[in-house]
């Protein structure tokens, strides 16, 4: 009954919710109504857009060596989780039967470990860094612990689950990622769609003003 | 002299005789069910054959007469080999052309000794260890209570560790007990959580258990090299830290003992950590890669390194973490905010104290407000005038 409902409607609502949730918030952003911006260009929007959105990959120089754990921590969580969930055997085997029908050559089982483990040690530091840091704990809302830790125990059930061995596992799994799913669209973690557009209007901003930032 | 038994007496005596004859049959019938081999399981369609080597293997032993059952060790298959085995406790080298370690070894003979050590010394002594220590730290709690501040808290507090030393600790703690109590799951779960929640719970329970411990102990090694090169420095031991052992730490008696930054209870905890860490963090690597051509009793042997070093440090991390929260007034503060206050600084490490003192390192409590994003209120208050 439950492994009925985990694999079939909730299953379905949790992606609908996420795929219309997305789209939504998205175009709710993207065709927002703007003041129109009547100052005099001093610059090019786009170049400033472009640059903005690679250059944000690296931390400031004059901040660089205060925010090396963050970034550190940031990146193998980000990557870790990025190599977890579209390489790992199990989840490309799942996209080919249950998404897209089609597959790719999913990492060797090494790398999965190694992924996981760079993904669980990036989101415990980053994690502790919020609460840690006074800057960390004031700038932090309930939304962004839910996230983290909502996130955490995904990849902790996916963790238990890796036997393969034991359906109770997996639907567990499953059952967490699915309310992950639903949680997505309303909470932080749509920074994964917006912080491209998000880079790209700050920099076209200063782009147009001739900001060198 | 012909003498001829009567007939109804030679009646009798067949009819004895047949009584007699009839029940020996019986128990020898009985005798020889016993010994018989159990009955084959039945298999599923289409299978013909349980498993093709060891019914070719029982084949043999039939055309050779080796005696399949032993009747003394009640149905254990055994031959002079294995009886060789057992007497001698050697393991026999044979040759395979399996190219791994142990493959031409047929039997390990230390293998029961390993299981029969793990599930009954190990197991047992673990768990009478952990039942002590919480016991220990229950009643030291109730005789001695939290250890007070002399003069109570000041409100003026010092820096005594940083973001990153904050987030290497915890991160850490978090590793650890994560480890510990899926460790403890795996080698106390058996007789602990089966007569609670069934063989089928404890499976599952067991296989998400091994899966996170293997997991995540690499991420213990590396939190456990960032903790000693963070760390490492200041615990070093320093000329004082004897007397504050011979006090027993304050905790016993009365009287104030002398501490530099860390005291010498801190220091050994900490070398603790990264020795009897370091020695957990290597076993369980050769334990979790098996495939570098470690034999099975090196396996076994780190096994119970593994296990035994990780229970002195789970038990004595919960006096660690007694005596950082509740056991001592204000030390949670340091790992919490990083701040602590200056009595607490002069009461614990009354030679860091001095030092903060002499170069004037103790901040107000308006200013830790503020730094911990906290509006004082008095500022407050002039605002909303």
């Amino acid at each position: 009954m439950i492994q009925q409902i985990i694999e079939g409607p909730l299953w379905y609502l949790s992606l609908a919710v996420f795929c219309i949730g997305v789209v939504w918030r998205l175009g709710s952003i993207i065709f927002a109504s703007r003041k129109q911006d009547l100052s005099a260009p001093r610059g090019s929007a786009a170049p400033g857009a472009i640059r903005t959105v690679f250059s944000r990959f690296l931390p400031h120089r004059e901040i660089a060596s205060q925010i090396t754990l963050p970034v550190v921590a940031g990146y193998m969580f980000h990557l870790g989780l990025f190599a977890l969930l579209f390489f790992a055997a199990p989840h490309v085997i799942f996209i080919e039967e249950h998404l897209l029908g089609i597959g790719w050559t999913p990492m060797p089982h090494w790398a999965f470990i190694v992924a996981a483990q760079f993904a669980f040690f990036g989101l415990i530091v980053l994690w502790l860094r919020r609460m840690v840091s006074p800057v960390g704990r004031l700038i932090s809302t309930l939304d962004d612990h839910v996230s983290a830790i909502l996130t955490f125990v995904v990849m902790l059930t996916g963790c238990f689950a890796l036997l393969e061995g034991s359906t109770g596992l997996r639907l567990l799994h499953r059952f967490t990622v699915e309310l992950w799913l639903i949680y997505f669209p309303f909470s932080a973690l749509m920074h994964t769609f917006t912080f491209v557009p998000s880079r790209a209007f700050t920099g076209a901003w200063f782009g147009r003003r001739g900001i060198d930032a | 002299m012909n003498h001829r038994y009567p007939r109804s007496r030679n009646t009798r005596s067949v009819l004895l005789s047949l009584l007699l004859t009839l029940a020996f049959g019986l128990q020898l019938s009985t005798a020889g069910a016993s010994n018989l081999p159990p009955e084959k399981p039945k298999l599923p369609d289409g299978v013909s054959i349980v498993s093709p080597g060891s019914e070719l293997w029982r084949e043999v032993r039939r055309r050779d007469g080796v005696p399949e059952y032993d009747e003394v060790n009640q149905g254990l298959l055994v031959n002079d080999l294995l009886r060789e085995i057992k007497r001698s406790q050697q393991m026999p080298q044979g040759v395979s052309q399996v190219n791994q370690v142990d493959a031409g070894k047929l039997i390990n003979a230390q293998g029961r000794r390993w299981a029969e050590f793990r599930m009954g010394m190990l197991a047992t002594y673990s768990g009478i260890g952990l039942a002590a220590i919480f016991v220990i730290v229950t009643l030291f709690y109730v005789i001695r209570g939290s250890v007070p501040i002399e003069g109570g808290l000041s409100g003026n507090v010092v820096k005594r560790f940083t973001d990153y030393e904050r987030i290497v600790h915890w991160t850490l703690a978090i590793v650890f007990l994560f480890l510990a109590i899926t460790g403890l799951i795996l080698l106390l779960g058996r007789p602990l959580l089966i007569p609670l929640f069934g063989k089928e719970f404890f499976g599952v329970l067991a296989s998400a258990s091994k899966e996170g411990h293997n997991l995540f102990g690499p991420l213990f090694l590396v939190s456990l090299i960032m903790m000693l090169i963070s760390f490492g420095r200041r615990n070093i031991y320093e000329k004082g830290d004897l007397t504050w052992l011979l006090k027993g730490g304050g905790l016993i008696g009365k009287g104030h003992v002398s501490g530099g930054f860390f005291n010498m209870g801190e220091k050994t905890w900490y070398w603790m950590v990264i020795l009897i860490g370091l020695v957990i963090a290597v076993s369980g690597l050769i334990l979790v890669s098996p495939n570098f051509g470690q034999s099975r009793v090196i396996m076994e042997l780190m096994h119970l390194v593994h296990a035994a070093s990780a229970m002195v440090l789970i038990v004595v991390s919960v006096g660690h973490m007694y005596l950082g929260s509740i056991g001592s007034e204000g030390a949670f503060e340091g790992m919490k905010t990083g701040y602590v206050d200056i009595n607490w600084a002069d009461a614990h490490h009354d030679r860091w104290g001095k030092r903060c003192h002499e170069e004037d390192k103790i901040i107000s409590a308006e200013e830790y407000a503020r730094l911990q994003g906290q509006v004082p209120q008095t500022t407050a208050t002039e605002q909303a005038k």
